[in-house]
């Protein structure tokens, strides 16, 4: 299985999030080629401000795909996701905007044609990985471990297509492929607030805490995500209260139902220990 | 400018006249997460519009508050696309010369793609630091998170160069591409 690879910006310092999916891609033969050159998605800073640069930055991304032999674009990151493929359908539907961005992209002798599909690595390994290549590599060691998933807002919304909008169940259909106990919870695609934690990093606390609260309430004793700013938010934002709830990416715990190491897998990376929980039960 | 131009400026954008198919039910308002802080949730700024109140429509920090959640996109009967009017919002109030001073995600904004134009890609730290010295208050606030991210070696002040960020930084404004055609 081969694909190309946006990383995205986040990636680098997100808590673990490369070693984990090092780990798995080494472990179930997925091979994530990295698009040579990428630059920045522009994420929605840049369709805010200004939407021909927007356009642009993704066209180039989509060019150096194509340009490597690409057309199917893998993300691990909600918001690379959604820009990506909001781009990509607007480019699809708007030729001369797109013969305008492909003179620009021709000063770095690059073209930019037709459609490209923009995967997340969550839908790769849950729909591409066969069931029985995880149930063969599984240690027993995990089972019945209460997760709650989290999913974000820009995974499944605006699109619809690869689950429901305000209740998906995908990552809680591989968390249980994976031998863990996902809870039923309401809080799955309730904002975390996105960049906007920075500015308003009281208001936004308020969303963070009310994700927290109901995954307490619902008995989840982690919080995974597929998203690094997801990840940030709910784990940073939880400084100074009681019985912080720890928030690994689903790589790093598909890593740990593997048997792969916790150090190898970065989870102590996280800001809220994940330590003490994973001792006590292992 | 005259407002009845920039409502008419504004039902000529991509996705402008898709205000007028909006029923005022108010689903949107209620979906979003941060209209707890607005002064006019998205509802009433589409009545704003309709009624040719665009200063006030320009110059609302709603636009700026909205974090692209798509909540409401999602849920409005209409199928208004929500999120695109803001964004268009939010750019003909900086073509305009009408963004909220008062609102803070202008300038994170700015931060971000000032990092972009520089190097291509972000790093979380160079955006705060281009934002922190606007607002030093906010930054400062950030300063024991960013000691916790540096133990982790999760810390990273320059983002790795790229040879396309010369191309990014001489990327033409979409407001000099659109005169231009």
């Amino acid at each position: 299985m081969k694909y190309g690879f946006f990383p995205g910006c986040s990636y680098n310092s997100a808590a673990g999030y490369r070693q984990s999916v090092d780990a798995i891609n080494r472990l179930m033969g997925i091979d994530l080629v990295e698009i040579p050159d990428w630059n920045c998605c522009g994420a929605t800073a840049f369709f805010s401000l200004d939407e021909f640069k927007a356009l642009a930055l993704t066209a180039r991304l989509f060019a150096l795909a194509q340009a490597s032999g690409f057309r199917e674009i893998v993300t691990v990151c909600n918001a690379c996701y959604t820009t990506l493929r909001k781009a990509n359908q607007i480019l699809s539907s708007n030729p001369e905007t797109v013969s305008r961005i492909n003179e620009e992209l021709s000063k770095e002798s690059l073209l930019m044609e037709g459609d490209f599909s923009v995967r997340h690595y969550l839908d790769v390994l849950y729909n591409d990985v066969p069931a029985e290549k995880w149930s063969e590599n599984l240690t027993e060691r995990l089972k019945d471990y209460e997760v709650a998933c989290y999913y974000g807002c820009q995974f499944t919304r605006p699109w619809g297509d690869i689950d429901h909008m305000e209740q998906p169940t995908i990552l809680d259909r591989f968390i249980e492929r994976l031998g863990f106990l996902p809870v039923d919870h309401s809080a799955r695609t309730i904002c975390c607030g996105a960049s906007h934690a920075i500015s308003y990093a009281k208001e936004c606390g308020l969303l963070i805490s009310r994700i927290i609260r109901e995954v307490r309430a619902k008995g989840g004793r982690v919080i995974t995500t597929i998203c690094p700013l997801c990840q940030f938010n709910l784990d940073s934002g939880q400084k100074g209260i009681r019985n912080p709830i720890p928030v690994p990416f689903f790589t790093q715990l598909a890593g740990l139902a593997l048997g792969i190491n916790a150090s190898e897998l970065g989870l102590d990376k996280l800001l809220v220990p994940i330590n003490r929980i994973l001792s006590r039960k292992l | 400018m005259d407002e009845k131009k920039l409502q008419n400026i504004f039902y000529n954008t991509s996705y402008g006249k898709k205000i007028l198919k909006c029923i005022q039910c108010g689903t949107c308002s209620a979906s979003c997460p941060l209209t707890g802080l607005m002064e006019h949730g998205p509802r009433e700024l589409f009545a704003l519009i309709r009624d040719g109140d665009m200063e006030l429509a320009l110059r609302s920090e709603t636009p700026w508050y909205c974090v692209s959640c798509y909540q409401c996109v999602v849920r409005c009967p209409q199928e208004i696309p929500v999120i695109d009017l803001m964004y268009c919002l939010k750019r003909m109030s900086r073509e305009y010369d009408m963004v909220p001073v008062s609102h803070k995600i202008p300038d994170l904004y700015r931060a971000f793609s000032q990092a972009v134009d520089h190097h291509g890609r972000i790093s979380e730290a160079m955006v705060m630091a281009n934002y922190g010295i606007l607002h030093p208050v906010d930054a400062f606030k950030n300063i024991s998170m960013a000691l916790e991210l540096l133990k982790r070696k999760r810390l990273e002040f320059f983002p790795r160069q790229i040879i396309g960020r010369r191309w990014v930084a001489q990327l033409p404004a979409g407001e000099k591409v659109r005169k231009n055609t």
